[in-house]
């Protein structure tokens, strides 16, 4: 009787990493291996001391995704270079959030980073929940400056992980949207993808056809700040709606309110109706199913669409940036799974960390997973501008679909904006609010502007307390 | 445990008890960490202004939490929908449970049967409820009751990205789920009933109906109010059913009490307001379930 409660948990966790070590097991399965795995030299030309805090062993949490699984395959190459262990632990991405919070407010240094949300770094500062990198990025004993290159790192990404100018947070995979439609679809009417957001509606509109089971267009609908809260911003920026003013979060503006009625005009008229209760996966299998003629989400759901087992439309897929908004802007997500540093961990740990992040987000490292992996699922988020201007790149991308990386090169480059979404420590409330306001647009209970004020009334209430 | 040693003055009853609270020690002391010390953080939680958000306003806030539910319109939504939800789904399943039991009843054989086929559903865990109604029987187009409206000729709908119809199917699978525990309690009820007393009512000519509502109802009334009460705290708590089917969607058309303080604490990270709101739904479960027992020793 005794035991009874106080054995549920250890049992529980033991599973969790029984559960954990056997997918470990699966991603270092021999097969998969990277051919040429015991060829440590491009790393051993840094000037650092690898195996300086050999013997420490850390944790990571990550999301289960190919990009990360190609990174998992390649632990063993790091244990031989630094005599650290990594122990991975993957966790769904609908949870990592509450799981590292959970860790990092309780000081249990469970986790030694994880696969971190960009818009919650001013959360975690606030909290000083997490190490500021600068000083890890100029402590030469740790970091071979010229060797890591971290400006090479994509501007916004570098950005979207720093608050008020210090990185907490180094890049290690990442997406923009872009706008993906169907090459055979447009060439059959002779439209061009869309430069702006009425050629858009107006290109879904010559496409829609529901009694033939194609819809014009989709956007992910699916009330989330990750979900319905990923897309609006986007619009919201095109519209030329600012989230500040002064120093508050005004979210009812006459932009806001535009473009949360252009997103439920675009949706009703365009979108399967059941578009409200999609995230990007259910997207990408309508569209590789042949039923959505357009849609605008990350470019790494191009994986999705080029499986030969599930898709029927390879080979006839386009991508293109952003249409402009109507201030002439095209906006881009600048989403990334950026790796921070637990601040409860000991120094000695804090080390290792820091040269596993160095590692991964190394330009070695982004290559071997991604043309120099060996197995089927070649990363596209490389978080290096050299990496992808590299023709090697180019080569393991080329049969994604037209202009696949100019499309998302492009947007990388010019048509990201580090205020596409509030940064504030309030985010994990200000982007469930809105989520639950566009969403409630979007199904039709309340009108834009009336949903969009009610979400000011609770903004103001979360940030005055 | 040592070999107690008999004290003068003790009896042997005296010994027992203590021997057996001896016994009893162990588990009452879990018990009493794993049940009451959180409900005591849980209840000094509320009490303190903890919004992860805001560190730097941390503190201690009395009943500051309680005092901003009064023009929180969000809460007073959940508190209505937790009421909606409540009194529909114990009405549905007395009801419909009732029902199913009288006409099993008639059944001379296969009763075995059908109360395992009943059993099915209780023992699916409710997440499990909650994404194989989101996916199998309530998606749009692929959904088993989408299937069954477009045969009709109703038309397809999107069962739970409409407000309305969301709250509607998340009843509906709380119903699905839970009627066959009332249908086999209740069962079970109908079939002690004295038969000599329905004979007596017959010679005295009394028609179906008012044999149902003067012998069966009655004699069933203790049965049927402990359904109701728990069924009720079930409902009141429920959560990993609707957390699987609509997140408490769409907007905030199928947030009861249980799902806003969770997504107040979980998500908007504002702990000593979702610890409040968990403090009054636990204070209404109490409230309700004790004006249940009253009513039920009434008469």
């Amino acid at each position: 009787m005794k035991h009874r409660p106080a054995q549920v948990r250890p049992g529980r966790r033991r599973i969790l990493k029984q559960a954990a070590s056997v997918g470990v097991l699966a991603a270092t399965m021999p097969h998969l291996l990277y051919a040429q795995g015991d060829d440590l030299a491009p790393y051993r030309s840094a000037k650092v001391n690898w195996k300086q805090v050999e013997g420490e062993s850390i944790s990571v949490a990550v999301i289960p995704a190919s990009y990360f699984d190609n990174l998992g395959t390649l632990l063993p190459q790091f244990e031989a270079l630094t005599g650290i262990k990594v122990r991975i632990e993957k966790v769904p991405p609908g949870q990592i959030r509450q799981k590292a919070i959970l860790d990092l407010s309780s000081k249990t240094g469970t986790y030694s980073t994880h696969a971190a949300d960009p818009m919650y770094y001013p959360l975690y500062v606030a909290n000083k929940w997490v190490e500021p990198l600068d000083k890890y990025l100029h402590d030469a004993t740790l970091t071979d400056k010229a060797w890591f290159n971290y400006d090479d790192i994509h501007k916004a990404w570098r950005d979207a992980d720093s608050v008020d100018g210090k990185p907490y947070g180094i890049p290690y995979d990442g997406e923009v949207t872009v706008q993906v439609y169907r090459k055979d679809l447009y060439d059959a009417k002779g439209l061009k993808p869309a430069e702006t957001y009425e050629e858009l509606l107006s290109n879904a509109k010559a496409l829609n056809d529901p009694a033939n089971r194609v819809h014009g267009l989709a956007l992910r609908g699916f009330s989330g700040a990750g979900q319905n809260m990923y897309i609006y911003p986007s619009i919201f920026r095109g519209f030329g709606g600012g989230w500040f003013k002064g120093k508050d979060v005004v979210v009812n503006s006459p932009e806001a309110v535009a473009a949360l009625q252009w997103y439920v005009d675009a949706l009703t008229n365009y979108a399967p109706p059941a578009v409200r209760n999609w995230n990007w996966p259910d997207i990408a299998d309508a569209f590789s199913q042949g039923t959505v003629a357009t849609y605008i989400d990350a470019h790494s759901s191009a994986a999705v669409l080029n499986n030969p087992e599930k898709s029927k439309v390879i080979g006839k897929i386009g991508f293109a940036r952003w249409p402009k908004g109507p201030n002439g802007k095209r906006v881009t997500s600048i989403w990334n799974w950026g790796f921070p540093i637990n601040a409860s961990l000991t120094e000695k740990q804090k080390k290792a960390t820091w040269l596993f992040i160095a590692w991964a987000t190394s330009a070695e490292t982004q290559a071997r997973t991604s043309w120099k992996f060996s197995g089927p699922a070649k990363r596209s988020g490389l978080n290096r501008v050299s990496s992808w201007k590299s023709p090697e790149f180019a080569a393991a991308m080329g049969g994604a679909g037209v202009n696949f990386i100019p499309a998302a090169l492009e947007s990388l480059e010019q048509d990201t904006d580090v205020e596409w979404r509030p940064r504030v420590p309030q985010w994990p409330a200000i982007g469930e609010t809105m989520a639950t306001a566009i969403q409630s647009a979007l199904v039709g209970q309340k009108k834009p502007k009336e949903a969009l004020d009610e979400a000011q009334a609770r903004i103001q209430q979360i940030l005055k307390g | 445990m040592g070999v107690s040693v008999p004290r003068p003055g003790d009896t042997l009853a005296r010994q027992e008890r203590r021997f057996a609270l001896a016994l009893l020690a162990p588990a009452l002391l879990v018990l009493l960490l794993t049940t009451t010390a959180p409900l005591f953080y849980l209840a000094w939680t509320s009490l303190q202004r903890i919004d992860l958000g805001m560190p730097w306003l941390s503190g201690f806030a009395g009943l500051d939490n309680y005092s901003k539910m009064g023009a929180d319109p969000r809460f007073w939504n959940s508190l209505w929908l937790t009421f909606v939800y409540t009194g529909s789904t114990v009405v549905l399943q007395v009801v419909i449970g009732l029902s199913l039991a009288l006409l099993v009843l008639q059944i001379p054989r296969g009763q075995g049967v059908l109360r395992v086929a009943a059993i099915l559903p209780i023992v699916l865990a409710p997440v499990v409820v909650g994404l194989f109604w989101r996916t199998l029987v309530l998606s749009p187009e692929f959904g088993l009751v989408d299937l069954v409206t477009r045969a009709l000729g109703l038309g397809s709908h999107n069962w739970l990205g409409d407000p309305q119809l969301a709250l509607i199917s998340v009843i509906a699978i709380h119903t699905w789920q839970w009627t066959p525990f009332a249908f086999l309690v209740l069962l079970a009820t109908l079939a002690t009933l004295p038969p000599d007393v329905y004979e007596a009512a017959r010679l005295d000519r009394a028609s179906a109906w008012q044999r149902f509502i003067h012998i069966t109802l009655p004699l069933a009334r203790p049965a049927i109010m402990m359904v109701v009460i728990l069924r009720m705290m079930t409902a009141l708590s429920a959560f990993a059913a609707i957390f699987a089917a609509t997140g408490g969607g769409p907007g905030s058309a199928t947030e009861i009490l249980n799902l806003y303080a969770y997504r107040t604490s979980f998500t908007e990270l504002n702990l000593g307001y979702g610890a409040a709101l968990a403090m009054v739904l636990l204070a209404l479960t109490l409230v309700i379930s004790y004006f249940m027992f009253r009513l039920r020793r009434a008469r």
